[in-house]
């Protein structure tokens, strides 16, 4: 088992003892999660078969997040001109959100740029956004996996022969199973429309039998 | 008998789709797409194409072996409610979906799995172009007025008859049929072709939606009917499905 199947069927297990610093709750062997042992909806994000590696070089698959609230995007490091607000905007929204409120939740940005976003140049992202959180994962895929991810956040992008991307902004906010609930395009500024689907994904408590 | 219909669709589809894949490219080739630097072209490597649209006996058969693209068992995430809902059941053709026809209401999700099954992928955008820039004779007909005008007539018409069999249209110069005149085509980046508002103003708000939205506008304008396949294909989603809406599949190292 991966490390992200086994922090999310530990932190799934956990919750399912009700504890809202579930990080902080010793781990407790449960065999199967009830959450994860229910059939994904039809709309899931998790019904994407999509292998991510992150910046620790660590591979996983996108499934493996089902369980908590996933903010998600999509970027590229050595990209000039949206990614930074796109980025400090994920910071804004993330930030907003009180610690202990946040705790479940997991961001997750992930490249367009397959060939140039290696696991050391997302290292260098986080550290030049000074992005530390566990909770906040940068991934790259294979192109492939990439467009699937896309079409599936209603992300349009196209490589140009400069290795830069034409992209949309989206930053979506999905559901422990996977459903996105929400979207926003904002860079700028607030959107609290935005906020209160995260805040409310964060209330809700995994499904119980 | 939930064996015959697959014999049948395998029967089927060994005689009327199966096809051939022909070779296209490589080929230094101006897209209408904008590059987004100079007017330069783009090269394209060499591939090998369907040589005529995916049939229903061809889907019948992947459905067959491929459950999970059943009508009513696909996840919604991957086709909207209409996904083969002209056939007569999840595994029976029936007399809206004859064998020879172009397969269509699928989605883009399930035009790649097919695809994928075969050992193949869905053309890119410039492969589908290049391919389809030819006429009988030459390689790229697109200055051609007479041959646009040929173009154009087929989208004037409505589409609420009957689909003709696949390969019933002449070949083109690569031995490939129905590019056009048939049906509209999947093509892996079509959420990539991002058509958006020609000449923008600086300032516009909707260009901090687009990293580098500078680049999008697209050329050669006299090109309506390819430029008409670029705005469908960028109204979709992945999920989305149409009447009108097919695809084939393409094999060689991806672009």
């Amino acid at each position: 088992m991966s490390p992200w199947a086994r922090i999310g069927t530990l932190l799934v297990a956990t919750a399912a003892l009700a504890a809202p610093l579930r990080s902080q709750e010793p781990a407790t062997p449960v065999v199967a999660p009830v959450a994860q042992a229910q059939p994904l909806p039809g709309d899931s994000l998790y019904q994407l078969d999509i292998a991510l590696q992150g910046a620790d070089g660590a591979a996983f698959r996108l499934a493996e997040l089902r369980g908590r609230p996933l903010l998600v995007t999509m970027f590229y490091s050595h990209c000039a001109a949206v990614c930074p607000m796109l980025t400090a905007q994920v910071q804004r929204l993330f930030g907003s959100l009180p610690a202990a409120e946040r705790a479940p939740l997991r961001v997750l940005m992930v490249s367009f740029d397959s060939a140039l976003d290696t696991p050391q140049a997302l290292r260098e992202f986080r550290a030049e956004h000074h992005i530390a959180d566990a909770n906040w994962i940068t991934a790259r895929a294979e192109a492939a996996d990439v467009r699937t991810l896309a079409a599936a956040l209603g992300i349009q992008y196209r490589e140009l022969p400069d290795h830069t991307f034409n992209h949309s902004t989206v930053i979506s906010v999905a559901d422990p199973e996977g459903t996105v609930r929400a979207r926003t395009s904002e860079l700028n500024g607030p959107a609290p429309a935005f906020v209160a689907a995260v805040r409310e994904q964060l209330a809700t408590r995994p499904l119980r039998p | 008998m939930r064996a015959l219909p697959v014999i049948l669709a395998l029967l089927l589809g060994g005689v009327a789709a199966a096809g051939e894949r022909l070779a296209v490219g490589p080929a230094e080739f101006v897209s209408v797409l904008p590059t987004g630097t100079t007017a330069s072209a783009v090269h394209v490597e060499r591939f090998l194409m369907d040589s005529h649209p995916v049939t229903n006996a061809d889907y019948l058969a992947f459905v067959a072996a491929h459950p999970q693209w059943r009508r009513g068992s696909v996840a919604t995430l991957f086709a909207d409610g209409d996904y083969l809902s002209h056939w007569a059941s999840a595994e029976t053709l029936g007399a809206s979906a004859r064998p020879d026809r172009p397969v269509t209401r699928v989605s883009w999700y399930a035009a790649r799995a097919y695809c994928k099954a075969s050992g193949a992928r869905l053309p890119s955008w410039y492969e589908w172009e290049l391919a389809a820039a030819a006429d009988e004779a030459i390689p790229d007909a697109r200055r051609d007025a007479n041959w646009r005008a040929r173009i154009l007539d087929w989208y004037a018409q409505p589409f609420s008859h009957e689909l003709p069999a696949v390969g019933s249209g002449p070949a083109n110069f690569y031995g490939l049929h129905d590019l056009h005149g048939m049906v509209w085509e999947w093509v892996e980046d079509f959420d990539a072709l991002i058509v958006s508002g020609d000449s923008r103003e600086q300032g516009d708000p909707d260009k901090l939606k687009f990293c580098g939205a500078g680049a999008l506008s697209l050329r050669d304008r006299e090109n309506y009917a390819v430029l008409m396949r670029v705005a469908f294909l960028s109204s979709l989603e992945a999920r989305s499905t149409a009447h009108s809406l097919g695809f084939r599949c393409v094999a060689g190292a991806p672009p």
